[in-house]
């Protein structure tokens, strides 16, 4: 990968401070990014997603139904 | 003194109770022999003298007046150094926070303050709780007393390298991806990733909160148990705690495993990943073993240990990175190398792969539960490879690719590693047993009767 690229890819993730060293391994993690991402299973569906689920407290002296 | 050094929560709090040992001695010993060996162990990088020996003292009044607050009063025991102690610094092993000063205590720490238990101070970790052992660091990294300059496994290094060599006879870690069970595994002492919630968070410095456990680290499983007894506890103030009962985890410890339902998840280490022979053998023989003591042991098939390690990686760096952009923005060169990178991993995942790593997660644990819905305990691999050199990175970074931890920090299920044998070389071998979600109790008994048959935790490391 070109380092305009790089430096490019840095800034879009919101580092702008980055050393010629901490672009090599940025550019690392993206191959890594990209190895991972092709490991995650093709059918996963978005009713397999976690919920958050409110938890109120059981009103006084009343019974679960 | 080495009578002292190796001497178990369990005997320390009897001979204490009963006036045979004195707070204030055992503390003084145990800080000689800290002053003696760290500096060929690294496992503390701050100790705390003052504070300890006032606990101490502390400890001693009160126990002699009969005000004994329970088997942790004048146990010395050391921090994980990203867990808060109020007025010590919390570096996390790091630069970014040499100078950051706690300013009060971590739940878990009050909870250990609360039970009379003394703090002896900080140890080492892999900076932040990610990477590796690192040379580059403001401190060095722990180095296991077993072997030559070995690897201890991390990232809770110092807690496990302290407890192998006799300088303390507890500590915490945390572990988010197998940090506590990797050291138990690599320096043969006993390390418990107890159920997500029932150990507060608060006031330890996260890696990734969805992933994030403290968990109890001893030589012996007793004392895990009663280590637990202590930290564990709900805390409205921490997001993920959960308000169950806190059953009595040493009560069962003598009750033998007849009848009890063993999944062995063999496919871990002997197919989706080819442990070392002598790995596999030891595990083998623990299987053997448990059911010769009466335990029903089963095959259990699980998904592939690959499947988890996908979404596991992926959560890590997309949580860890969240945490730490605006130091990488501002700071990026404070950072060691192996933290940097491990961090900047997740500057570059994508949204819709986070998201499908959380789905494959929710499928997975659904998977797992239910494959323990006919098992009470699964036994497998915890690490595939005896430890290596310290100095050998490579080596090093293949450890950490091949393990069966991760699974259990996705599902949040209680998890615990212990010794299993010894190499040829007399390196440690160790296995995990996995319990159902809050079963601490069941996974301590099957333990105990494992310790009990082999007697593992009774071996230290050689000329230490």
């Amino acid at each position: 990968m070109r380092k305009a690229e790089l430096v490019e890819m840095a800034a879009a993730a919101g580092l702008p401070r980055l050393s010629d060293k901490h672009l090599d391994q940025l550019e690392k993690s993206a191959d890594s990014a990209r190895e991972l991402a092709q490991k995650l299973p093709k059918d996963l569906h978005w009713s397999e997603e976690l919920s958050l689920t409110f938890r109120l407290p059981r009103p006084t002296g009343e019974e679960p139904k | 003194m080495s009578d002292l050094a190796f001497l178990s929560i369990t005997e320390a709090s009897r001979r204490m109770r009963t006036g045979k040992l004195s707070p204030i001695s055992y503390t003084e010993a145990l800080l000689d022999r800290i002053q003696r060996l760290n500096e060929r162990f690294h496992a503390f990088i701050r100790t705390t003298p003052d504070l300890a020996m006032a606990a101490a003292r502390q400890a001693e009044r009160e126990i002699g007046a009969g005000n004994w607050r329970g088997p942790l009063h004048g146990v010395p025991f050391a921090l994980k150094d990203i867990i808060d102690w109020s007025g010590l610094p919390t570096t996390a092993h790091s630069k970014l926070l040499a100078d950051n000063i706690a300013a009060s205590d971590a739940v878990v720490s009050g909870r250990l303050k609360a039970a009379g238990a003394i703090m002896m101070g900080k140890l080492a970790t892999h900076e932040f709780a990610i990477g590796g052992p690192s040379f580059d660091l403001p401190w060095p990294p722990a180095v296991n007393p077993w072997g030559g300059k070995h690897f201890p496994g991390g990232s809770s290094s110092g807690s496990g390298v302290a407890l192998a060599a006799g300088l303390i006879p507890a500590a915490l870690g945390t572990d988010t991806g197998g940090s506590v069970r990797n050291p138990a595994s690599m320096c043969a002492i006993v390390g418990m990733k107890p159920t997500y919630g029932l150990v507060s968070r608060r006031g330890v410095f996260p890696l990734a909160n969805s992933l994030d456990h403290v968990g109890p680290m001893t030589r012996n499983v007793r004392d895990n148990a009663l280590l637990l007894q202590v930290l564990a506890g709900h805390d409205g103030d921490d997001p993920g705690s959960a308000e169950v009962p806190i059953p009595d985890y040493a009560a069962g410890l003598e009750e033998g495993v007849k009848g009890v339902r063993i999944g062995l998840v063999r496919h871990f280490y002997a197919d989706d990943c080819h442990a070392h022979p002598e790995q596999i053998a030891a595990l083998d023989q623990a299987a053997e073993v448990l059911r010769s003591l009466g335990a029903g042991v089963e095959e259990v098939r699980l998904a592939p240990l690959d499947e988890y390690a996908t979404a596991t990686r992926i959560i890590i760096r997309c949580e860890a990175f969240a945490i730490h952009r605006q130091w990488l923005a501002t700071r990026p060169e404070d950072y060691g190398d192996l933290a940097r990178q491990r961090i900047l991993d997740g500057a570059v995942v994508s949204a819709a792969d986070y998201i499908d790593a959380l789905r494959l997660r929710a499928r997975l644990t659904r998977q797992t539960l239910a494959a323990f819905a006919d098992i009470d305990v699964a036994l497998t691999a915890s690490n595939m490879d005896p430890t290596c050199p310290i100095d050998d990175a490579e080596a090093c970074a293949r450890l950490y690719a091949r393990q069966a931890r991760q699974p259990f920090n996705i599902t949040g299920q209680p998890a615990l590693a212990m010794p299993a044998g010894f190499t040829q070389d007399g390196l440690p071998l160790s296995l995990q047993l996995i319990g159902q979600p809050f079963g601490e109790a069941m996974v301590y008994r099957v333990a105990a009767a494992y310790e009990r048959a082999t007697a593992w935790t009774e071996r230290h490391p050689p000329g230490v």
